[in-house]
């Protein structure tokens, strides 16, 4: 029974489609890892999902539930809880600046539960803090509560990042090249904060140029070039036994471009 | 030392005058200026298109030319176009609380227009990442702008802004020009009344206090926000 179904799904940048059909399914708790050479439509892909671009055509089903379908003609609508149901961590982190690490992670929740209910009571103050404290010790940075993003490095800031997606617990966890804003010796402490979120209730994918990464810690991979599917198995499928020529060819080097 | 003690306290009495124009002006113009850039910034063309028109117009004629405008056109329009009517506004008998009033909607209108630029200037700065990480965290556009956007805009454009605030007061001295008793005026008189031309001087030491006690402040709140990087 797959949890995350996307059904053809298409995008258009003016006459250039980006994205011409893409179709995967998802169990609960899988990891999915995309790679293939820059421009071939995996961010667009990965904004799609969370809703940040309109795809064109194609639906979108999370349990039995289709949070959105596009059939080219009217303007598909999105709920908020379709919304929250995934989550984004984006290359360049996204931080916001004027708030410390702790109300980086508390904002979204805060403004959530206070539309809820008009005012948040001290209650669930405490809980949502209690929840950004659990989440930064699971990034390590259970220190940094009170610092401000400028004071962090970027492995740091991606760290909180992730943990700041995570507070509004999204059924599906998106990374969006999450190293590849970092130095070199910085990628390590994100890749091992990542792959430690391998949970059988969080399903994540994760588009990314670290191979070893995704070889490790993937259930699935999908090779993506052009803005078609071209290969999509196991790692191991993928890594030692790819079948297209394309999927030889980037994985033989075709892909040094970060 | 009684013509000097007389002096000071003219020249007092046209700086109160002075600073009402400039705080009431900064009161209506900041958020009417924020209004403003919402309005050239947006989609729709029937809010954005006259917008344009209208911000390069105030910013593209003289200030002392839009105070005439608004002093004048509305006597104007009563002689000239509906004299049947006749509502008894004409500009010679009006009252120092007309002129003052003419004065700041000129200056209100004619700053907004400059500080829409400088909101727009600095809400076009913001990556479009801020929005979009306060989008997939589920948070409405409002919120976006107000508990995202709006302190970083903020930060960006205090540069800008207390140049244009700086300029501002000074600019004040052009309402003279319709007979409002600010500081320049109440100068002049003691030139074209008594041949003193010290004054005015005294006039422009008062200025140059008000502008460093701004740069001050504006320092202090530059420095308040210096804690984030935007
Ligand atoms: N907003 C946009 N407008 C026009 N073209 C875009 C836009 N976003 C992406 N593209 C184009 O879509 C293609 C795929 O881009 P992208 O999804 O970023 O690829 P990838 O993440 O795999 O490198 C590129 O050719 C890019 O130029
Ligand atoms: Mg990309």
């Amino acid at each position: 029974m797959s949890f995350l179904e996307v059904k053809n799904l298409r995008k258009r940048f003016g006459d250039i489609e980006v994205l011409k059909g893409i179709d995967f399914s998802l169990k609960k708790g899988e990891v999915l890892s995309i790679i293939g050479s820059s421009g071939g439509g995996k961010t667009t892909l990965l904004r799609c999902l969370n809703f940040l671009e309109t795809a064109n055509e194609g639906e979108i089903i999370i349990g039995d539930k289709t949070v959105f379908c596009a059939n080219g003609t009217e303007k598909p609508t999105v709920s908020l809880e379709a919304q929250l149901s995934f989550g984004l961590v984006f290359q360049q982190f996204n931080l916001f600046p004027q708030y410390s690490v702790i109300d980086n992670l508390m904002l979204a929740p805060k403004l959530r539960a206070k539309s809820q209910k008009g005012k948040i009571d001290q209650k669930t103050l405490d809980a949502i803090r209690e929840q950004a404290e659990q989440l930064l010790a699971t990034v390590g940075l259970t220190e940094k509560a009170n610092a401000y993003p400028c004071q962090l490095s970027g492995g740091q800031q991606q760290r909180v990042a992730i943990a700041r997606a995570l507070m509004l617990s999204p059924d599906i966890l998106c990374f969006d090249e999450p190293t590849s804003a970092l130095d070199p010796e910085l990628t390590g402490e994100v890749l091992r904060v990542i792959k430690s979120l391998k949970d059988s209730e969080r399903t994540m994918i994760i588009v990314t140029h670290e191979m070893e990464f995704a070889r490790n810690v993937s259930d699935r991979v999908i090779f993506i070039a052009d803005g078609l599917i071209e290969e999509e198995g196991t790692p191991e499928e993928i890594f030692l036994h790819p079948k297209k020529e394309k999927t030889k060819l980037f994985l033989s080097g075709g892909h040094s471009e970060i | 030392m009684e013509l000097f003690l007389e002096v000071c306290s003219k020249l007092a009495n046209g700086f109160i005058t002075s600073f009402l124009l400039f705080a009431l002006t900064l009161i209506f113009a900041l958020p009417l200026g924020l209004l403003m850039s919402f309005c050239t910034m947006s989609k729709k063309p029937y809010l954005r298109v006259p917008m344009k028109l209208i911000v390069w117009v105030l910013r593209g004629t003289p200030l002392m030319l839009q105070i005439f405008a608004i002093f004048y056109l509305p006597g104007l329009l009563d002689l000239f176009i509906w004299p049947q009517i006749n509502t008894g506004w004409l500009w010679l008998d009006t009252t120092f609380t007309t002129r003052f009033i003419a004065a700041l909607v000129a200056f209100v209108i004619n700053y907004a227009a400059y500080f829409s630029e400088i909101y727009r200037g600095g809400i076009e700065s913001i990556s479009k990442g801020q929005y979009e990480a306060g989008q997939v965290l589920g948070l409405t556009k409002r919120q976006v702008f107000f508990k995202i956007v709006l302190l970083q805009v903020v930060k960006r454009i205090i540069p800008p802004m207390s140049n244009e605030i700086i300029t501002l007061i000074k600019d004040t001295s052009l309402a003279n020009t319709i007979a409002v008793y600010e500081l320049i005026y109440q100068a002049k008189e003691f030139m074209t009344v008594e041949g003193l031309i010290w004054p005015l001087f005294l006039a422009g030491g008062f200025y140059l206090l008000f502008v460093g006690l701004l740069t001050i402040i504006f320092g202090k709140i530059e420095k308040k926000l210096d804690y984030f990087k935007a």
